[in-house]
This record gives structure tokens, sequence and C-alpha cells, in this order.
């Protein structure tokens, strides 16, 4: 179990490794895709590779005579990676426009690094019929682009065949989750996210062969959470947390039971369905998608004296399926839909009496004395 | 039983030596860079203080930045934790405690047996802590013991903009420039601290009518307490040794930490 573990962990810390590998062997194009919500199936049905472009922990030092200080360290970290050369094995880039920053940083890219496949798309910060028919034609473009790009033919047949491996996958990690909540501890939070991570930047027929050895082995584990206490831990909607970090935690009397990270229960909890149309299919999976910071819920918000966060439910809901005693919210620095969440999120914490901690930045040692006291005062809760 | 509380802070260590018949004795140093054999010196001095040798104790409980740094330590507890149980040793009906150290500040909110409800600190930058007080009065060419005073003589108060100690301390040196009186710039960074804690206060929701306790070294400083006071409109409350408060609450812990 530990060295399979071991190649998950691996795989994080080489990120770009694998696929480079596979670009050397010469047949299939790379497509880099900036968190988060890209249709990578449609990328699969097109017999190229989708690889989730993380950026890198290493210091910015090109990246930020682009781009404006405070854009997150997603944005400033991969435009980093791009002049320094860690993405050049890739063929193309494609992205959806979850945010402002996100927005920008593409046009930046686009005027300063220009490379051949470049694919924007729109997905509507809210639904309804005609934002689906919108969602639809834009599924549409990028089908006709990558068709001319790769030169294969993106068949219903091929489409459905890639839903049904991403689905598999899904269903591994859906699996994996399950016996952590019933098992806490049975895998550490920081492998659990390293899993899932891997999972966007090896070809899934690899990571599912994986996955279900890891689930083998780990199955016949058994363990008992001792004393530590059941939490949920949520954040980072498209980036991957500091595993040090979600140590730090669980290593201070508490267990992550449930997550919603980007590299977590977030790309893991739904499956697409397998429709007669698998383009209708990817639409309904976005349009009824996990509540998302980045999701615009205006009809809902106009209610007086109410605090309404559909995200804020989820994360409760979340807490309660997982039994556990408080929530710790881990936030990327500068990502501006999850902050103005945060604030509503918060206040439904505090009227539900959930007991919270939000860390952001800061030093390790002052991030460890936050998470020990959060440790302790759930403790007595 | 017999139990020790020490706090290792960023600029002071604090031992607090506890007796079964609830008597207490403290000893404190700078904690320089030796962070470990400091440690062990001031517990020796508090044991002594208390007619005790270190073999005497029961248990000892680490608190503070530099308690992963403790051999001889029975268990660390954070200095949230700690903090608020010494204060509601201390002061029964409070319910908010505001702690001003070297380091950091932090606002800790507990309930009626002294358990942590909700804690935000400012851990980020020396602005608002011992620190922000100790370079300004460098700048400033005074003592910092004296600062509190100085800037209680102040006519005419400076507005200091800047929540930075590194951009505060430039921002001083203009003033400096312009023959600004340094009773008025000390005016004016006392209340550009008190401003920062407060801000700190409202995250955390406080109950309008808590009894509110201020610990930490600079708590000894007269002049944050007044402008705290007056800030949030009601009477603070300070315990005769606001340094050794943590230390207390680590040793009172101590008695009932199962490991």
């Amino acid at each position: 179990m530990e060295e399979i573990l071991a190649t998950f962990r691996d795989y994080c810390e080489k990120p770009y490794e694998r696929a480079a590998q596979i670009k050397a062997a010469g047949k299939t194009k790379i497509i880099g895709c900036l968190p988060m919500y890209f249709p990578e199936e449609i990328i699969h049905a097109a017999g190229a590779l989708p690889v989730t472009l993380f950026g890198s922990d290493d210091p910015i030092t090109l990246g930020d005579g682009h781009l404006m200080t405070n854009a997150c360290d997603q944005v400033r970290s991969s435009f980093d990676s791009l002049l320094k050369g860690k993405y050049d094995f890739l063929d193309g880039i494609a992205a959806i426009y979850i945010c402002d920053q996100v927005r920008f940083y593409l046009e930046v890219w686009q005027l300063d690094h220009p490379v051949d496949f470049f694919h924007q798309m729109w997905r509507p910060y809210k639904w309804d019929s005609s934002t689906q028919e919108f969602f639809h034609r834009e599924l549409k473009r990028l089908i006709a682009r990558l068709e001319e790009f790769t030169g294969n033919k993106i068949t219903t047949e091929k489409l459905k065949a890639s839903i049904r491996l991403y689905n598999k996958s899904r269903n591994l990690m859906r699996q994996l989750n399950e016996l952590r909540k019933e098992h806490p501890g049975i895998i550490r939070a920081s492998d659990m996210a390293c899993v899932v991570a891997s999972s966007m930047l090896l070809p899934k027929e690899e990571h599912n062969e994986l996955l279900a050895k890891l689930l083998a082995q780990l199955t016949q584990q058994e363990l008992s959470a001792g004393k530590k206490q059941r939490i949920i831990a949520v954040g980072h909607p498209c980036s991957m947390p500091e595993r040090e970090i979600l140590d730090m935690i669980e290593d201070n009397g508490m267990l992550i039971v449930d997550d919603d990270f980007f590299t977590g229960g977030r790309y893991f909890s739904k499956d697409i369905a397998l429709n007669d149309d698998p383009l209708d299919a990817i639409i309904d999976f976005n349009a009824n998608a996990i509540p998302c910071t980045t999701g615009h819920y205006a009809d809902a918000w106009i209610q007086p004296d109410k605090i309404y966060s559909p995200y804020a439910e989820y994360v409760i809901d979340l807490m309660k399926h997982g039994q556990a005693k408080g929530v710790v919210v881990l936030k990327e620095m500068y990502c501006d839909p999850y902050d103005m969440e945060f604030v509503l999120m918060k206040n439904r914490f505090e009227e539900e009496g959930i007991p919270y901690i939000s860390i952001s930045s800061g030093s390790l040692e002052a991030i460890r004395t936050r998470v020990q006291a959060f440790g302790e005062t759930l403790q007595f809760v | 039983m017999i139990t020790a509380g020490i706090d290792i802070g960023s600029t002071t260590t604090k031992a607090v030596v506890l007796k079964a018949d609830d008597q207490f004795v403290y000893a404190l140093q700078p904690t320089g860079i030796e962070i470990s054999s400091v440690s062990r010196q001031v517990l020796a001095e508090a044991c002594e203080n208390a007619g005790l040798q270190p073999e005497d104790l029961d248990r000892i409980v680490a608190t503070g930045y530099g308690r992963i740094s403790i051999p001889f330590a029975t268990t660390t507890i954070t200095e949230i934790t700690c903090n608020a149980y010494g204060v509601h040793y201390l002061f029964p009906n409070a319910s908010l405690v505001v702690d001003i150290g070297g380091q950091d500040s932090k606002v800790i909110k507990f309930d009626k047996n002294g358990r942590v409800v909700q804690f935000a600190m400012n851990d980020k930058c020396a602005a608002g802590t011992g620190k922000f007080l100790e370079v300004a009065a460098q700048t400033l060419g005074v003592p910092v013991s004296e600062m509190g005073d100085i800037s209680q003589q102040s006519q005419n108060k400076v507005s200091i903009s800047s929540t930075c100690t590194v951009f505060a301390q430039t921002e001083i040196v203009s003033l400096i420039a312009r023959q600004t009186n340094k009773e008025d710039i000390a005016a004016g960074l006392h209340e550009s601290i008190v401003s920062r804690v407060f801000g700190l206060i409202s995250s955390v929701n406080p109950d309008p009518q808590a009894e509110v306790v201020l610990t930490g070294g600079v708590a000894k400083n007269v002049a944050i307490v007044n402008l705290l006071e007056r800030m949030l409109g009601r009477k603070i409350s300070v315990p005769e040794d606001p340094q050794i408060v943590t230390a207390l609450g680590a040793a009172l812990l101590a008695r009932q930490w199962e490991s």
C-alpha cells in the first residue's frame, strides 16, 4: 500500500513527467487545462491527453513581470511555469473562464506567449434554458476546434466511452472517500489529495488501474480513529492545498473525513450521465454541479433577512454526513469568489454553532498554532 | 499535585509553578535564542521562588511559540487555550481576552468554563504588537517602557496612516524631520496599535456586554489600556501580572490534561 501511495506522491512531485514521456513517444497531443470545470472527456474523446496545470511551489520570479501580484497564486505561478518552460511539452492550452482573474490571465497569456492551440470557453455563471443553450454552442465550438487540431473525429460513441472512463475514475475516488469516512485515517488527507491530483495528470486508464490496486489493499486494513476529532476541510476551489498543512491538521488531534477541494470531493462527487446525447449529459452535469463559489444564485439571494449561500449549505451537509465536529477552511489568497462567499459561510457557521477556522497564509509555525488551538477547542465541543 | 506552565513567548519566557493549595509563583526572563536552556533556567527560578526543586513538579505544560522546543515538558498546549483558561481563573465573569504580545496579538472568546469558542490572531506581521512599539520607541529614541506615559502628554496627536511596522518607521522618520513632537507621534502610534486590535476584536463578534481582559506585556502600557477602553466604550480588566496569565493557564491545564 505504501508503495502505491508513494507512486501517487511522486506523480505530484513531478507533475508533468508522465505527460512529457507520452508526448515524447510522439503520438498523443497533450492539452493543458487550467482548473476548473474543463470538460476533459471531450479532449480525451479527441484522442488527446488533458493535463491539469497546477503551477508550482517554486518562487514566482518571471510571472510577476506580466501579472499583478494580487492575482491568486494559481494564476501567477501557472504563468511563471509557462515562462520558465515547464509547460513546453504541451501542444495546447484550454480553459474555462471561471473567474475574472483567469479571464484576464488568459488574455495576457495569449498576447505574451501564444501557443498553437489556445481554446478559451465560457461556462455560464447562472443556469437557465438560455445559458444551457449557450453552453451547448460552446461545447460544439470546442469539439470543432479539437477535431481540426487533432485530426480525429469526436463521435458520440467515442465521447460516451470517454465519459464512461472518467465516471469509472470518479467512482473509484468516491469509493476511497467513502472508506475514509468509515475508517478515518485509513488514508492521510495529504495522500488523498495526491491521489486525486495525479488523476488529473496521468491518463485515466493508468490512474484507474493504480487506484483499483490501492483500494484492494486498503480495504484489508483495520483502523480506529482513537481520540481524534472528525472534521471536514474545504477551500482551494481550483488549486491543491499544501500537503504540509493537511498533515499538520491530522497530526494535531483531528482527522479529515471529507473535503471540498478541487483535488478532492469537488472533482469526483458526481458522474456525467450516460445519455444518448453526451453533450446534453455534460450540460446537465454542469447545470446541476455541486454548489460553487463561482456560481451566481441571484434569485435565491433576494430573500430579506436570510443568509443564503448554497455553497455554505453544501459544506454544512458534508459536515453532517461525515459526522464531523468542525470545519477547517483553507483559503487560497486573493481568490475573490471564495473570499466573498466565505462571509456568508462564516455567518451560517455561526448561526448553526459550527466550530470553524479559516487559514489563508502565514508562516508554518503560526499556522501550527492556529491548527493546534482549533484541535484543542474541538475536544471541548 | 504540583504543576508548572512555561510560556515561551517571542520576547519573554515566563514560568508559573502552581502548588496544590492554588498558590502560584512565577519567574520570567528574556527569551533570546537559547530557548531550551532559558526555559530550564526560568523554571528553576520559579521553583526556587516556590521553595521547590524542578523534580518536585508532577506535570509541566509548555506553551507559546517555542512550546515544541521544550524536551522536558509533559505536553504542549497552545497559548490560545492556555491564555483563555488563565484569564477565566483570574476573572471568572470575563468572556473575552485581548492579548498583545511581542510578536502577535490575539483576541479569544471563551465560555463560562474558560473554554475557547473562537479566536482571531494577527500573526502575519508585527503591526499591532509589542514589536511595533519597540521599533517605534527605538526610532523615537525613548525607552519602550516610557512610551505610554509620553503618548499621554500629547497635545496634538498625529495620525500614523501605515499599519505596517516597516512603513510606520519611515513615516515616523518623516514626522521627526518635520519637527513633530515625540509625544504626538507616540500618541499616533498607540492609536494605530489599538485600531488594529479593535479590528481583530470585531472579527470574533464579541458579546457587547462581555467583560474584557487585556493581557500580555503590552497590557502594562496605560495609554493602550485607556485607548482601548475608549474605543470599546467599556472598562477593561488588567491582571496584576498581565505577562504570566498564559503560563498560569498552562499550569492549571496541566492538572487536568489527559495524556
